[in-house]
């Protein structure tokens, strides 16, 4: 397994992110996709894509605008599914088990396979500890001590000394690099093996953006994690692997090491030195 | 050019020409002009209701029935008492039908139905129903629960006819309110594993309610002005009635009885009636304005 | 590390969902004529720096030139000359090294280019190296002393020697400039010849004769020699530059007798 990039962090000061270790890792599992294919409608997004997730690393994906990258990541938790007239073809494996199989549970799936989106969005009627609540409350699993469930995820996501004094303050009231931050303690809340993330800093300031990516670089030891960025110093700071997404299909994926120090495919060499975008 | 020449040309472009400022003017007043004619209907009726209406507000006003006699003038032609309950009262039956079944249908065209061809459909006729007017309402429920099952008037079918004329208004108003409900936060309840319904009960719903409630009072106070649909409805009686199944008296119907009346107090008391009405919808219109600064939407 | 089923034209399809859907998600796009102007502006800055730590050989063959000639003619003057404009070298080299640092910070290249700029990096290195011992050799001349012994079958040796180095850094240039990994690899022949002649100049010195004025001329025109040597050296050295660029893959050219190991970086 490839050692991530090591870079300079900047001095942080002591309220800082971060993530408290001391709560229990357990490894996550393979996503494989097999001969995916997207659509909405007759017009076809994702055109048949092969592709691998490994067990407790971070793979990122890249590629221009409508390239299909995340169609494709949301395919993997079927959201696709909730857009009207979408549709999904191909197999999604969990492991071993096909999350497109006939009575597999579309509900259950997304307990799995978590996902933070790219716009912060805490529940907006409800406290910091009702938001990190909800997924449990949701999928009635609210039972037990949900008091330790929700700090345990707070702490996972690195937010807890930061709002251990203010859980019945509104989620809507923290700062977006936390209101992130909240998002993924809300989705770490239901213990998912899988976290897909769809651009998760494109809404941030650059402090937060690091805060977070440091997170997912602990995030890791438990889950397996997809992020799907348009950023590529992004995907070369956080990934182990990286993917490169053209028309649809999929172009090239290794090392993230090496895709940017010696790609295989022209075309990713072209993409990643900015010739087109 | 010299420097003080350059600046005097940049003031010269930022200037505004005396043309447009003469047009400035001109639309100004005109707008002014249109505000204040529509207003002044506005005034005129607030100013009457004042004038004429406050006159007769007094206690017994408003804890008497109605005696139905006019030949004499003073306290012998009674308040408004029964008037005023049996509003409340058919108002309150008409929402408890309207709004449940209300939300219910603004739920499923946003929530379930969004986009087939017969949501647009039952749109569409939401749409035309809203247009429709109120006497129309009191005659179908006529039609159908006196005339046609050959029973006698009686509050619940007022009320059955307001809910009829509330019921558009509400899905509507519920619609565009669900309809802002931003689709992220369902998406990301959904990507938690929430079954859809619970999405709906626990996250869509809670962040649209202060809307919502705005709509239903508005409903609401719409309705408790309507006199047509109860005309033939809930007919109108004296006395004060709790059983929603005889006669039961209602403000427009009392003032509609008592405007015609040769008895300058029973007119009066018209009057007295109509302001009460107008306060009554003014403070529901009151609370619906707080509620809804306190929503998060819209 | 493998491609996946190949894309047609490499263009994204314009998304057109029926009237019924809405439509997919939309990735925030940064603006992409900004975009490429920025690239074609950092393009043509690479080109530049590539160009001037080029140049920079350039300088290095007109001070073997005239250090080699000086050598032939004893010219002291020359030589001084020789030692003084090694300033200009060693400017290009900041030059250099400057635009390269700038570049990095401001540009982040990756893959092609990055391995472009590390290589441009390595070879001004060696070309401040070469420019190094061309002022070697241009000090050994003085000392050669007042009327030097001339040694004929040393001196031609020490001219051979010269003009294959020189042809090595003129190869260098061209197989740097071209990318042509085949032209580098030759640089290795031409360097086994330096290497032969260096060895026979030892070879040469240690049997010059007892005089001791002919043995200390000799002894100086030895490490005249290995300063030769080494620029052959170093040119092979942005030979294995050229590699690197194209391929990725770092290994060291030698003769026969080693097999390369690759080595990847």
């Amino acid at each position: 397994m490839h050692d991530t990039r090591q870079t300079e962090r900047p001095l942080e000061d002591a309220s800082a992110a971060m993530p408290d270790t001391s709560v229990e890792t357990k490894p996550g599992l393979t996503v494989k996709l097999e001969g995916l294919r997207a659509f909405y409608g007759e017009a076809e997004q994702v055109k048949g894509v092969d592709l691998e997730f490994r067990a407790n690393e971070v793979t990122a994906i890249i590629g221009p605008s409508g390239c299909g990258k995340s169609t494709l990541v949301r395919c993997i938790n079927r959201m696709h599914e909730e857009i009207p007239g979408a549709r999904a073809q191909g197999r999604v494996l969990l492991d071993e088990l096909d999350v497109y199989g006939p009575s597999v549970d579309v509900v259950a799936v997304r307990r799995a396979i978590g996902m933070v989106f790219q716009k912060p969005n805490p529940f907006p009627t409800m406290s910091i500890y009702d938001n990190v609540a909800a997924g449990l409350r949701l999928t009635s699993r609210g039972r037990g001590d949900l008091r330790a469930k929700v700090e345990a995820a707070l702490r996972g996501a690195g937010l807890w000394n930061e709002v251990a004094e203010r859980l019945d303050e509104p989620g809507a009231g923290l700062s977006g690099g936390q209101q992130q931050r909240l998002c993924i303690a809300r989705s770490l809340a239901v213990d998912p093996e899988v976290i897909l993330m769809d651009e998760p800093c494109s809404a941030l300031d650059p402090i937060a953006t690091l805060k977070i990516e440091e997170l997912i670089d602990e995030l890791k030891q438990r889950v397996t994690i997809v992020i799907v960025t348009h950023n590529m110093q992004q995907a070369a700071r956080v990934a182990d692997r990286t993917a490169f997404m053209l028309g649809g299909k999929l172009v090239e994926i290794g090392a993230t090491q090496d895709i940017f120090t010696k790609p295989s495919d022209p075309r990713t060499e072209e993409y990643v030195t900015g010739k087109f975008g | 050019m010299s420097s003080a020449g350059s600046s005097s040309d940049l003031l010269a472009r930022f200037d505004v020409s005396p043309s447009r400022r003469r047009k400035d003017r001109i639309a100004r007043t005109g707008v002014l002009a249109a505000t204040v004619l529509a207003l002044v209907p506005l005034v005129l009726i607030v100013y009457y209701l004042l004038r004429r209406g406050l006159g007769s507000w007094s206690t017994t006003f408003f804890t008497t029935d109605p005696t139905g006699n006019t030949f004499f003038g003073g306290s012998s032609i009674g308040g408004i008492k029964s008037a005023i309950l049996g509003t409340i009262e058919i108002v309150a039956i008409a929402s408890a039908i309207s709004v449940p079944i209300g939300i219910g249908v603004a739920v499923w065209l946003v929530e379930y139905g969004k986009g087939s061809w017969f949501a647009n459909t039952v749109r569409f006729f939401v749409d035309v129903l809203t247009g429709v007017p109120s006497i129309v309402f009191g005659l179908f429920v006529y039609i159908v629960l006196i005339v046609g099952t050959g029973s006698t008037y009686a509050g619940y079918k007022g009320s059955i006819a307001l809910a009829l004329l509330m019921l558009p208004v509400v899905i509507r108003s519920a619609e565009v309110i669900l309809l802002l409900v931003p689709g992220a936060l369902r998406e990301s309840a959904l990507a938690l594993g929430a079954p859809r319904w619970r999405v709906i009960f626990s996250i869509v719903l809670p962040t649209a309610l202060p809307g919502m409630v705005t709509g239903v009072l508005l409903a609401v106070a719409r309705a408790a002005g309507e006199t047509a649909p109860l005309l033939f409805t809930a007919a109108s009686t004296h006395l004060t009635t709790f059983n929603p199944g005889q006669f039961m008296n209602s403000l427009p119907v009392q003032i509609y009885d008592d405007v015609i009346s040769a008895t300058p107090a029973v007119e009066h008391r018209a009057w007295g009636a109509a302001l009460t009405l107008v306060t009554m919808i003014l403070l529901l219109n009151l609370i619906a304005r707080l509620i809804s600064r306190r929503s998060r939407l819209a | 590390m493998s491609p996946a089923s190949s894309a047609d034209d490499g263009r994204p399809p314009a998304v057109s969902p029926s009237s019924s859907a809405s439509k997919p998600p939309r990735e925030s796009a940064a603006s992409d004529g900004a975009h490429a102007q920025g690239r074609a502006h950092f393009q043509e800055q690479l080109r530049e720096l590539e160009a001037n730590a080029l140049g920079g050989l350039d300088l290095i063959v007109e001070q073997l030139d005239r250090v080699l000639e000086a050598l032939h003619h004893q010219d002291v003057e020359l030589a001084q000359m020789v030692i003084a404009d090694d300033d200009r070298v060693d400017g290009r080299y900041l030059e250099v090294h400057q635009g390269i640092l700038s570049l990095l910070a401001l540009q982040a290249p990756v893959a092609g280019d990055l391995r472009l700029v590390a290589a441009l990096l390595h070879m001004i290195k060696h070309i401040e190296r070469m420019g190094d011992q061309c002022v070697n050799i241009a000090k050994l001349i003085p000392l050669s002393g007042y009327e030097p012994p001339v040694h004929r079958e040393m001196l031609d040796a020490l001219a051979k020697m010269g003009a294959f180095a020189r042809s090595e850094v003129v190869q260098s240039k061209a197989a740097f400039a071209a990318r042509d990994v085949a032209l580098a690899e030759d640089l290795v022949r031409q360097d086994r010849e330096i290497n032969r002649l260096n060895r026979e100049i030892f070879r040469l010195a240690i049997e010059i004769g007892d005089d001791p004025d002919t043995r200390e001329w000799a002894m100086h025109m030895t490490l005249v020699a290995r300063a030769l040597e080494r620029i052959g050296d170093n040119a092979v050295d942005i030979g294995e530059q050229v590699a690197f660029v194209v391929t990725g893959l770092f290994r060291e050219f030698s003769d026969s007798s080693r097999p390369p190991a690759p080595r990847a970086v």
